[in-house]
């Protein structure tokens, strides 16, 4: 259909190409894509981190907005756009925890409202909410907290405790382990997620889905604390 | 964002902080964590084994304002209710009595959950202090319950 936006060159009228018209080469405006669609790229999760590079490189060269300084006024804005879109989607592709937590959002997975779910049926129901974050963790978490508020409180009153400070030390290193392992663990989790992109069932997709959810919890929960004994021990 | 009176009350003024005997049949311990934010939260409670009256409620929390102030509410709206009655406190009404804003309902649903934890393992503690006569009696009623 001529004049359609999102399938014709807005100038020459032929069938558009993403962000370029494959006839006549112009800039196309930017259509409402998701970053995996803008590089064309399937909804997968073990990007090549490479290929993405390069047509990145390679889309910057000529989206930039200087090549179209002198062009026709609507080429400008949208080479503005295109490329402001591009460096987002590179952006948040290139990280590995950035773009599992894109797709889950694309996804429609919503943490917070998915917590107070769990708990409304919890109080319908009768039974135990089952946590986000295992008991053992939390054990761990809560301890070192304590420590950690122990700490501070000598640091006030300017006592110090060697082997409170040595407790807090092996803490850290431990959930800084964990906190290697859950990346691996989300690791296996993109391998499952992509066999299942093309021949899974919504249902297997549903479970991989909620299993990268755990470990993204896990990992922040570790990230935030490891982040507060940093802040404590700076005061040194 | 700027925390209500009550919010800043709790947090300057927290009730009930402390801790119980965890290893004790009479005190229930609910641990709970939020990863929106890193929160922990231990929620303890004291139940006389008569009248499943909660007569003690203590309280930890690391984390933000909020999180502080839902917590030490829970234990001052837990103290003297019946453990019946205290699973009935839904987090929403945390909410309206704390004017939390909607980036901390989180907070209001962990103090739910640290409720329900804690009775949770009261009741699994009573479970486990029956007499082996009254458990073995009571799955027989319940194998023949489920076999109709």
């Amino acid at each position: 259909m001529p004049g359609d936006a999102t399938s014709s060159c807005w100038s020459c009228g032929t069938m558009r190409a993403t962000h370029f018209c494959s006839a006549c080469g112009k800039v196309q405006p930017a259509v409402p894509v998701d970053y995996f669609a803008f590089f064309g790229f399937p909804r997968k999760l073990d990007l090549d981190t490479a290929a993405l590079e390069k047509e990145f490189y390679a889309l910057s060269r000529r989206l930039h907005p200087d090549v179209f300084a002198k062009a026709e006024s609507p080429e400008r804005a949208w080479s503005l756009e295109q490329s402001s879109m591009l460096n987002d989607a590179y952006r948040t592709l290139k990280d590995p925890i950035k773009r599992t937590e894109y797709l889950l959002r694309l996804e429609g997975v919503e943490l917070e409202e998915q917590s107070k779910q769990a708990t409304e049926k919890a109080r319908v129901t009768g039974e135990l909410k089952k946590q986000v974050v295992p008991p053992d963790l939390l054990e761990e978490v809560f301890e070192l907290n304590m420590h950690l508020e122990e700490f501070r409180m000598q640091k006030k009153m300017g006592e110090d405790d060697p082997a409170l400070l040595e407790g807090i030390g092996k803490a850290k290193l431990s959930l800084e382990t964990k906190y290697d392992a859950l990346f691996q663990e989300l690791k296996a989790d993109w391998d499952k997620w992509d066999r299942a992109v093309d021949g899974g069932t919504e249902e297997e997709r549903r479970q991989i889905r909620d299993h990268m959810v755990d470990v993204l919890n896990r990992r922040n929960y570790i990230r935030n604390l490891v982040r507060d004994v940093n802040e404590a021990m700076e005061i040194l | 964002m700027a925390y209500s009176d009550k919010v800043i009350d709790h947090y300057n003024h927290p009730r009930n902080v402390g801790s119980m005997d965890k290893s004790s049949t009479d005190v229930g311990t609910g641990l709970v964590g939020a990863p929106e934010c890193g929160d922990v939260m231990k929620l303890q409670i004291k139940v006389n084994p008569e009248t499943s009256v909660i007569e003690d409620a203590k309280f930890k929390t690391f984390g933000c304002g909020s999180a502080i102030a839902s917590s030490s509410l829970a234990t001052e709206w837990v103290k003297g209710k019946t453990i019946h009655e205290a699973l009935q406190i839904k987090n929403t009404e945390i909410v309206k009595e704390l004017s939390l804003p909607p980036v901390k309902i989180h907070c209001s649903v962990l103090a739910e959950d640290a409720i329900r934890a804690a009775i949770g393992d009261w009741k699994k503690k009573q479970d486990a202090a029956k007499p082996a006569e009254v458990q073995a009696q009571q799955n027989r009623y319940w194998l023949l319950a489920s076999s109709c």
